[in-house]
């Protein structure tokens, strides 16, 4: 019909061919079964249930822990599945029927993608060969008799429809055969549990034989067919892969990822591209890409180009419109204005976010520089740290001999450099010291084990240390373990380098102290720039203008306490600059540009000169 | 943390360490996106190549201390990059142009070294770095040509590596980083003397990276003897299990009961991958052929099959032409098929950090996981505690388990 033939459904010929060779599948099946006695029927399971295993499976569902609970109910869920199959099939069936019958003319045709009409149609030439299913679409129109076809097609004893070629039916079969033995076997075994089904399988595997003729041979295979199967396939597999690995083992050359990749089902990045394994090849290949990268950069840039011009174009023309309607209405051209009123919020804005970004930044510089320093420190730590197991490698012992050699004298000399004055002892005499360290460094002398004891934090303070700490000292001075060499608040570092920590303390006291009054002059500094001006802005009349500077200055002069630290910075001569310009131009330039255009305007309605730039 | 704390604690570290809690370092920067790690474009490519897009959590923190040539002890969930978090850190930090061992990294099993090749192969296809899986059970011959020829990066397992180490085939001068992937099996006893045996031909002071899922406290209080104020990243036991893997038991009454249930789950197996773990090689080989007999198509491998087989049995799992594979521990840790979406703990694990790594082989890197244990009465005990210590949940199997996968 034309009005079916012209439903335009979205499909081609292989879904339109697989979709009637379903229904056709589904018809005969249907019509075999029925054709049979009836309880064979109330075993049917369409193939799409009876895959593999099916025999334990449609019970597996329901399995829970217990065997005997659910194999007593296996039978009668069985049944009423099977029966449940039949009746919708039927129906199904019957439908089927009924549109082919009708083909377009029926009512219900319309709810269908499938075209019954042309179907019927075309039927009438294959109708003889139900059976072959045809893998596509010339083998179908092709193979008008079932015995020249090259595929058949018949039920195994797991009921599943199998499609195969001619030639290897036999072996098929014969695997199918195989295959049954075992299964049967091996349900006897299992005491029987499922009886209807060994029945329903032998009497499959009946259909079978009617259906394809086989040649039955009885020549055992050792293992059954989806072992067998599978084997012959991962086979050669294994082959190629076994292939490949001796290619890449004479391989003088690099290897690369695509030669270890062996079939492996990996979801790769959306740019992935599996270069060639060949060198050459792969050499060009990678020259290509770079390539086309660069071409891919280069229009990216030509592109964001061509869209910022255009961007530009439309603002200009954007404005020009404006510009346009403004003195269409008999507006003063607002544009000299708003560009001053722009100039001096965004001046203002400019300068604020300058200067706190410097302030940031000064901070940050300042962290960063403090972190940078702690962390050089901390390096050389590390660096002269020596891990357990590397004692004995050939640089190390160096580093430990160079250990050792930093003597008493120059820890404390270190440590005495690191001292605030003012802490220091009053009457002890340099040389006095001296004496008793080098007597005590001579004493004690390295015997190459690392020792791991820690020692007490409390005891190293710089300040006249009691003899018995130098023992404690010295001690230290061969620690390996890195977690006592570790710089912290109260554990003084190891002698080479000095108490770290208390030097970062140190200027942790001052920039801290420092950093924190800048922050508090800062912000004082900004509210009373960022507030005075705006809000005298609005409520001041035009005569206050001249006052403004006197009110500014009086107010800073009021709160005026020690200048901070950092005025020389933010001093008040840039910010005045920037200050005034914007007010002073802009206020007066809109006085003038206002009375100017209302001149203007009253002469004719020609835009003013100055408009003329936005254009370009 | 105060700094006065971490003194304190660190006083203490020296003292006993067994009472300190280790805690991710304080200043760990956080880098949200590959472009701004400052990695090469070759690499940056190579990466996004991968299938990577956006750094996963331990990417974010890792790569830069590592880049920086910092000791890093590295802790995250697993499959949520780990291998690549060394991997484009080591690659970030090769000289290609010279053509020696820069980098070492060891892992427990072969497959495990096999896999982290691909991996800095893969990452760095567009850099021709050159990386060389010296594993054991291959040939010996091959093994010293292919380092002749000068690989950039070895991979491999210590018995392999110490070997062509002391034949002066794999020269350590250059080296200057050591990785340990799955550093807490690494450092266990049955490993730690031959990675020490390695160490000791190291250049000293080497760059070690520690790399695991779970890093027991005990192994974290050794790092001290071979790393330098390493920079941990770590992850609190309770946060070590993953939202995307759902966990449930069966409980069975015997034990050959296990079978009958892994039978009827035979179908859900199949939907993607699923592994199967045993206790022992035996079990695996006895489980194998019981399902075969059955007529289920599975696949099987462990540490007793000749390495030829065990290449075999892996292309064919990554290749998705095995979908159930039987094993044993030798698979727990570290090997990535990202089809794998079902583990079922045959036996329950010896050790609880063995289980996270068993259920860790699904849910790769953000896919949906689900593992399966199977419980006799008196494992349930087992099964509570292992719930307890990761704060997570493992609920009875409900019946449309597949719908999960």
């Amino acid at each position: 019909m034309n009005e079916q033939g012209s439903k335009k459904i979205l499909f081609n010929k292989s879904t339109l061919f697989s979709l009637k060779a379903e229904l056709l599948r589904k018809q005969e099946e249907v019509n075999e079964k029925k054709q049979q006695p009836k309880h064979k029927l109330e075993n049917f399971k369409p193939p799409v249930v009876a895959k593999g295993k099916d025999q334990e499976k449609n019970t597996n569902k329901e399995y829970k822990k217990s065997f005997k609970d659910s194999l007593k109910a296996i039978d009668a869920e069985e049944l009423e599945a099977c029966r449940k199959t039949k009746l919708a099939l039927e129906k199904k069936a019957v439908l089927y029927e009924h549109l082919s019958d009708n083909a377009g003319s029926s009512q219900l045709s319309g709810r269908f993608l499938v075209d019954f009409d042309s179907k019927k149609k075309s039927e009438v030439s294959t109708e003889n060969k139900i059976e072959e299913l045809p893998p596509n679409s010339e083998d179908f129109l092709h193979q008008e008799d079932g015995e020249d076809s090259e595929w058949t097609e018949f039920t195994d004893f797991l009921g599943r429809t199998r499609k195969c070629h001619k030639s290897d039916l036999d072996k098929y079969i014969q695997r199918d055969r195989q295959l049954m033995k075992v299964m049967t076997k091996s349900e006897s075994n299992n005491g029987g549990t499922e009886p209807v089904h060994s029945q329903s399988n032998l009497n499959e595997h009946e259909n079978l034989s009617i259906n394809s003729q086989p040649q039955v041979s009885d020549t055992p295979i050792e293992k059954p067919l989806l072992v067998q199967k599978t084997n012959d396939y991962l086979q050669s597999l294994r082959e190629k892969w076994e292939q490949k690995e001796q290619e890449l083992l004479s391989k003088e050359k690099d290897i690369h990822y695509q030669d270890l990749l062996f079939d492996e089902a990996r979801i790769h990045g959306v740019g992935y591209y599996a270069f060639s394994t060949d060198e050459t090849e792969r050499k060009k290949q990678m020259e290509e890409l770079i390539k086309q990268r660069a071409a891919t950069l280069k229009a990216q840039q030509e592109a964001d180009q061509i869209r910022k011009k255009r961007d530009e174009m439309m603002a200009a023309r954007v404005a020009a419109a404006r510009a346009r309607q403004r003195a269409r209405a008999g507006l003063p051209p607002e544009e000299p204005k708003e560009a001053n009123q722009k100039d001096f919020t965004t001046c203002l804005l400019e300068f604020l976010t300058q200067q706190k970004n410097e302030a940031d930044a000064k901070a940050t510089e300042e962290e960063r520089k403090l972190k940078e320093e702690a962390e050089k420190e901390r390096q050389k730590l590390r660096e002269a740290y020596v891990r357990e197991w590397d004692i004995g490698k050939k640089d190390v012992e160096g580093k430990l001999k160079k250990f050792r050699e930093m003597s008493q004298e120059e820890y404390v000399e270190l440590q005495r450099s690191k001292r605030i004055n003012e802490f220091a002892p009053l009457h002890t005499s340099t040389s006095s010291n001296l004496n008793v360290f080098n007597d005590r460094g001579k004493i004690l002398k390295y015997d190459g084990t690392p020792t791991t004891n820690a020692w007490d934090d409390g005891r190293l303070k710089p300040v006249s240390p009691p003899p018995s700490n130098i023992a404690d000292l010295h001690e230290h001075v061969h620690q390996k373990t890195w977690t006592d060499v570790r710089p912290s608040r109260k554990t003084p570092p190891p002698p080479d380098i000095g108490d770290l920590s208390e030097s970062s303390q140190k200027g942790l006291y001052f920039t801290s102290n420092k950093k924190k009054e800048n922050n508090v002059k800062y912000r004082n500094f900004v509210k009373a720039q960022e507030l005075t001006p705006i809000v005298n802005e609005v409520y001041e009349p035009e005569d206050a203008f001249e006052n403004r500077e006197d009110t500014r200055d009086h107010e800073t002069s009021g709160t005026e306490v020690a200048p901070p630290p950092t005025y020389d910075y933010y001093g008040p001569v840039a910010k005045k600059a920037k200050f005034k310009k914007p007010f002073e131009s802009d206020i007066r330039e809109a006085y003038a540009q206002g009375a100017k255009s209302l001149e203007t305007k009253n002469s004719n309605r020609k835009l003013p000169q100055h408009y003329d730039f936005t254009f370009d | 943390m105060t700094a006065s704390e971490v003194s304190y604690n660190r006083k203490i570290i020296s003292e006993d360490l067994s009472n300190v809690e280790f805690d991710t370092s304080e200043d760990v920067e956080v880098i949200p996106t590959f472009d701004s790690m400052g990695l090469r474009d070759e690499l940056l490519r190579g990466i996004y190549t991968y299938g990577f897009e956006k750094p996963s959590a331990i990417q974010q923190r890792s790569i830069l201390p590592i880049v920086k040539g910092r000791d890093v002890i590295a802790q995250a969930q697993s499959g949520t990059g780990k291998t690549a978090t060394f991997s484009i850190s080591i690659l970030q930090s090769l000289d290609t142009t010279l053509r020696e061992t820069q980098v070492l990294i060891l892992s427990p099993t072969r497959e495990l070294a096999t896999q982290i090749q691909k991996v800095i192969l893969a990452l760095g296809d567009f850099m021709n770095v050159q990386c060389h899986a010296c594993i054991g059970g291959t040939n010996l011959g091959e093994d010293i040509r292919k380092l002749d020829y000068g690989q950039h990066v070895v991979s491999g397992t210590p018995g392999r590596v110490f070997d062509m180490i002391r034949r002066r085939v794999l020269r350590t001068r250059s080296i200057k980083m050591l990785v340990l992937d799955e550093a807490d099996e690494m450092l266990n006893k049955g490993f730690k003397e031959q990675i020490y045996d390695v160490y000791r031909y190291l250049p000293p002071a080497t760059q070690v990276v520690l790399i695991s899922a779970t890093l027991p406290h005990e192994i974290l209080e050794m790092t001290s003897k071979f790393m330098t104020d390493p920079i941990r990243i770590l992850v609190k036991r309770d946060e070590l299990t993953l939202e995307g893997i759902k966990q449930f038991f069966v409980a069975v009454e015997r034990e050959e009961w296990k079978f009958d249930t892994l039978c009827d789950l035979y179908d859900t197996l199949t939907i993607t991958q699923a592994v199967i773990f045993c206790n022992t090689k035996r079990k695996v080989d006895w489980l194998t052929q019981k399902m075969q007999e059955a007529n289920f198509t599975v696949s099987s491998m462990h540490g007793d099959m000749p390495q030829k087989e065990r290449d075999n049995i892996m292309k064919e799992f990554r290749s998705g032409q095995s979908r159930v594979l039987i094993t044993t521990d030798v698979w727990a840790r570290g090997i990535d098929v990202q089809q794998v979406s079902l583990v079922i703990n045959y036996d329950l694990p010896n050790n609880r950090e063995l289980y996270i790594h068993r259920i860790g082989r699904s849910g790769r890197f953000g896919r949906k996981g689900v593992a399966i244990n199977f419980v006799k009465s008196d494992d349930i005990r087992i099964l509570r505690d292992i719930e307890q210590y990761y704060s997570t949940q493992i609920d009875e199997m409900p019946m449309n388990v597949a719908d999960l996968i």
